[in-house]
């Protein structure tokens, strides 16, 4: 039997990068999941890839979280008690200042804070979960070091980890657990991506974070160890997944 | 110098700005609300000015910035002082609540830094100062989205403090305990009836003065901080240690 037999486990942003490692190590551990992608392409490989195991599958756009009740009343039963989240959704953002317009920033704060902070509340209703119910979301080492351009970025990093922090505080009475991963540089598609429009190919950040560029199986075994029982004793914490940068 | 002070009808703005004067600077006050405190109506200056408008519709900064600056003046420093409080437990805290508190905490700020940090707008060596909270790092219940505007505030100052340093602007915020200006604001009487005793008692040195908040504000627009940038400088009476 696997560690997660039978618990069912919420990943949204499952398609792609830590979250799609996340998933596949899950489904190998016996959970069942109900996985998240935004777009066509995104849920087609996620039907692809977890094909005829029985897992659930959740389309939302996070960039508009009034939309996010209506698509997850509509598409989840809502008898399901959920065991896990982990949010792995998360809007890139790279802009000098006088490029930093309202609405811009809105976006990357609705997506990246605001629909956190929704699927919490709609998950923790009455019902909605087991007791021991561990939530997690990916945040960032810019949450705590500055860079030119990732203003938006870095707020709404910061903004969800204050959010974990108090949710932690309110939900433990649920017997619900919240923690945020400050993750440091990761070795998936955006990465590269991002690597791509960049004039040099040097990566600055690694000289820092001396252990070297982190893989996605780095991440998801740490997040399987906040997901599990292992780690009841922890709450409301950012905790580092960083390769040492931050340090 | 000329530094321009944006509040929404807070003590601590106000006194920001008597302040500033009487250090014989020149100051503009943006306020949301249209009428003056007395302290500010009998302050006889011709160094001070004040204008009115609703900047929580983020879109009316561009253009009312332009009738309020005349396109050749130059700042040394603005002040953020606007910003709204208010506590809902999770339940409660829909995607509204958290776009009302991001917009008047973040959003707006953000605006008026873009458009006042412009080579134009900013003189080398100037200095932005925006007021956040404890609440950024320490959680409280039922201050989800609060907390969240809060942090998201004191990152964002990060990014703009690399960015600007070339200019030598400087920008930082000041994580502020209980003040005694919040406590006449009715969302903040809420707030206290909300958190327990335990929490205010927790504020070892007591209630922070406006004034002293004040002064901190005008020493970080000043020359004498200007080393320090990037940084969120705690003044909470010792709450987060204790
Ligand atoms: N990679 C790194 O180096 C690194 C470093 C620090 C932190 N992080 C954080 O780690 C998390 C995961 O990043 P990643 O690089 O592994 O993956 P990613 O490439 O950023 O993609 C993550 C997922 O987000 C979904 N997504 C994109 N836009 C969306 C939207 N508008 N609404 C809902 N979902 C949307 C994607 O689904 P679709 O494809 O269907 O749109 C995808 O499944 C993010 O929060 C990121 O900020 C990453």
């Amino acid at each position: 039997m696997g560690k997660f037999e039978n618990k069912y486990i919420l990943i949204t942003g499952a398609s792609k990068g830590i979250g799609f490692t996340l998933a596949e190590n899950l489904d190998n551990l016996g959970a069942k999941l109900i996985l998240h992608a935004s777009t066509d392409a995104g849920m087609n490989k996620l039907t692809d890839s977890f094909a005829n195991k029985g897992h659930l599958l959740f389309k939302a756009d996070f960039s508009d979280p009034l939309s996010l009740e209506e698509a997850w009343q509509s598409q989840i039963n809502q008898d399901i008690k959920l065991d896990g989240f982990v949010n792995c959704v998360g809007l890139r953002s790279r802009r000098p200042l006088t490029l930093l317009k309202p609405a811009h920033v809105m976006q990357i704060l609705h997506a990246n804070v605001a629909s956190f902070i929704e699927m919490c509340r709609l998950i923790c209703r009455k019902n909605g979960f087991n007791p021991g119910l561990s939530i997690i979301t990916i945040s960032s080492i810019a949450a705590h070091s500055g860079g030119p351009g990732v203003t938006a970025y870095a707020a709404s990093k910061a903004a969800t980890e204050a959010a974990v922090r108090c949710l932690a505080k309110e939900l433990f009475k649920k017997e619900i657990r919240v923690n945020s991963l400050v993750c440091g540089q990761v070795n998936t598609s955006a990465y590269a991506d991002l690597m791509e429009t960049k004039s040099d190919a040097t990566d600055t950040i690694l000289e820092r974070q001396y252990l070297g560029l982190g893989s996605t199986q780095n991440i998801t075994n740490i997040l399987l160890f906040l997901l599990g029982g292992e780690s009841c004793f922890i709450t409301g914490s950012a905790i580092p997944a960083d390769g040492g940068y931050l340090s | 110098m000329m530094y321009c002070i944006i509040n929404d009808g807070g003590d601590t703005g106000y006194c920001i700005v008597e302040q500033l004067v009487q250090l014989n600077h020149e100051v503009i006050l943006i306020d949301r609300k249209d009428q003056l405190p007395d302290s500010l109506l009998k302050m006889k200056s011709n160094r001070f000015s004040f204008y009115s408008f609703d900047f929580y519709q983020t879109h009316l900064i561009e253009s009312e910035l332009k009738n309020i600056l005349l396109p050749t003046e130059k700042l040394n420093g603005f002040v953020y002082a606007a910003g709204i409080g208010g506590v809902r437990p999770l339940a409660l805290t829909t995607t509204t609540f958290v776009s009302e508190m991001m917009n008047a905490n973040l959003y707006a700020f953000l605006e008026f830094a873009r458009l006042l940090s412009k080579k134009t707008r900013l003189e080398t060596g100037g200095s932005i100062v925006a007021i956040s909270s404890v609440s950024s790092i320490k959680g409280l219940k039922s201050k989800i989205a609060y907390s969240a505007s809060k942090a998201a505030l004191d990152a964002a100052i990060r990014g703009m403090a690399t960015e600007l340093a070339e200019r030598k602007i400087r920008v930082n915020s000041i994580r502020k305990g209980w003040v005694e200006a919040d406590l006449k604001h009715d969302f903040i009487q809420d707030n206290i009836a909300l958190s327990t005793q335990d929490d205010h008692a927790r504020q070892l040195l007591g209630t922070i003065g406006t004034a002293d908040l004040a002064k901190l504000v005008c020493f970080l627009l000043s020359d004498d901080s200007k080393f320090i940038s990037g940084t969120n400088v705690l003044l909470d009476g010792a709450y987060t240690i204790s």
